[in-house]
């Protein structure tokens, strides 16, 4: 059977914006962390209504971008190492200090 | 004569901070309650007296490497809150200690910062006692002493000491100085 990929992706961007919501809802700081974005792109999520969300997410272009585009980054979450902890605590201030995503 | 909004966001605060651990200094310095209020709020919500003696106020006590890392990561936490919320500092504090305390738990870490150290931590930065210095090896922020060379700075995360927290346990709250 072939993998419908477009639907694939609109499911994943459903899931994502719901997640995203939540967090956002959840613990706003916390959620804009762990998303990456900026206040102003938290308040628009957080205020979609679920026929928004609906509309977004059915689009064939995946809502959710790649992130860490930093090596160094990028090996330290692959780490599996016997340091893991350390690996991912390292990797959590590099992140704290990468710059959110922003409306234009 | 306070208002009776203020006094309710105050207690409201206080109950905050005093279920995230806060120790009484914190409280105190931290809202305009009367210290017989405080300790009513401490012991209604802990079941206990507050710890008595004073804070510990040594600089040094973030230095070492377990300690050094995870300052490091509160203090990276709460900038991140700093310069993408409008929470004020003393939100931000908190704020940050939650994340911190939720990134420890989820790394199954002991949590080598209590909130009265982290907030100790802040006011030190306040003093300018200590600051963040980027590492010029990896470009994270990390805790270390005012004025002290940045030139060339290798953070403990880039260069794990061999010896690194292998050291003496760490006490999981600070070290109480009893007031004799």
């Amino acid at each position: 059977m072939k993998m419908d990929i477009g639907n694939e992706v609109r499911e994943l961007n459903l899931s994502y914006l719901m997640l995203a919501q939540q967090m956002l809802v959840a613990d706003r700081a916390g959620g804009m962390f762990k998303l990456g974005v900026g206040e102003d792109v938290a308040e628009v999520i957080e205020n979609l209504s679920p026929a928004q969300i609906l509309r977004m997410a059915s689009s064939d272009m995946l809502l959710c971008r790649f992130r860490f585009d930093d090596t160094l980054l990028l090996n330290l979450l692959g780490n599996h190492g016997r340091e893991n902890s350390a690996a991912r605590i390292h990797a959590t201030i590099l992140a704290a200090s990468k710059p959110v995503e922003h409306l234009v | 004569m306070k208002s009776l909004v203020q006094d309710v966001q105050e207690t409201r605060l206080a109950i905050e901070m005093i279920e995230l651990g806060a120790r009484m200094q914190m409280l105190e310095s931290e809202t305009g309650l009367s210290r017989e209020r405080l300790l009513k709020l401490y012991k209604e919500i802990r079941g206990e007296s507050p710890p008595k003696g004073m804070l510990p106020f040594s600089t040094d006590w973030f230095i070492p490497w377990q300690q050094n890392v995870h300052a490091s990561l509160f203090m990276s936490l709460r900038s991140f809150v700093i310069r993408n919320t409008e929470h004020n500092p003393l939100e931000a504090t908190l704020q940050a200690f939650r994340m911190y305390r939720e990134q420890v738990e989820l790394m199954q870490l002991d949590e080598v910062l209590s909130l009265t150290r982290a907030w100790t931590l802040v006011r030190f930065f306040d003093a300018k006692m200590l600051q963040q210095t980027r590492c010029t090896c990896c470009g994270g922020e990390f805790v270390a002493h005012a004025y002290d060379p940045t030139h060339g700075y290798v953070c403990g995360l880039c260069h794990v000491p061999a010896r690194a927290g292998k050291g003496k346990r760490p006490m999981r709250e600070e070290v109480v100085i009893e007031v004799a």
